[in-house]
């Protein structure tokens, strides 16, 4: 996760896990068969809590974590399904609301964001595996 | 009079399941799309300047809990939603 990499030193992640996108049992893809991401929408937070740590395992994945409540009201309040970003600033106001994924889903506006504020900063690349989940 | 809209209708229909099936890569995708993911697809209603919502989250160990409004004060919070499939 370059941009976190990248600004970490600047600002705080987290990574709130929500409802899964493409689950075995509802709208599955072929990318995720192929890549072994194979799940069923959980129907407890026992099962929520599960995969959210087999997705840390696997990319090593650095930031803060939280999993949304099976009430989802996290993912209510920010309208975050499927994928979402957003930056909150040091007076608890919305400074930057990302689209909705996928196909308005750009962390590189949230990079941008960061980057007026902190000038660009470019650490050495990640790995490829945490580059391709998370720019 | 009536022939000519129920073909416009038809062909109206026709134009919707092929543009969801590009979108979403095929047909069965496209039912997917309309059955899964429109339901759970919100804009949203909050705006940059607005108060950022709290909400209260598990922790990994499945076990503690914290509220995004207590990671949030000494510097920029970047909020990630997102699952694993």
């Amino acid at each position: 996760m370059q941009i976190y990499k990248d600004y970490k030193d600047h600002a705080d992640f987290l990574t709130v896990y929500v409802r899964e996108a493409h689950p075995t049992d509802e709208w599955q893809m072929n990318s995720n068969v192929k890549e072994d991401v194979c799940y069923a929408q959980p129907k407890t937070l026992e099962q929520r809590v599960a995969i959210a740590n087999d997705f840390v395992r696997r990319f090593n994945y650095p930031t803060q974590f939280g999993i949304d409540d099976m009430s989802n009201a996290a993912n209510d309040a920010y309208a975050a399904w499927p994928e979402r970003i957003y930056i909150i600033d040091e007076k608890g106001r919305i400074a930057y609301r990302g689209g909705m994924g996928p196909f308005n889903y750009h962390p590189e506006e949230a990079r941008a964001w960061l980057a007026s504020r902190y000038g660009e900063v470019k650490r050495e690349a990640s790995t490829a595996v945490l580059d391709k989940k998370n720019n | 009079m009536l022939k000519w809209i129920g073909a416009v209708v038809v062909l109206l229909i026709l134009a919707v399941v092929i543009g969801l099936s590009v979108m979403a890569g095929s047909l069965r995708g496209a039912y997917g799309m309309v059955r899964y993911a429109f339901p759970h697809m919100h804009r949203g209603t909050l705006r940059v300047g607005d108060d950022a919502p709290d909400a209260s989250l598990l922790a990994l160990d499945g076990n503690s809990r914290f509220h995004i409004r207590e990671r949030t004060g000494a510097r920029p919070l970047v909020i990630v939603f997102g699952s694993y499939t």
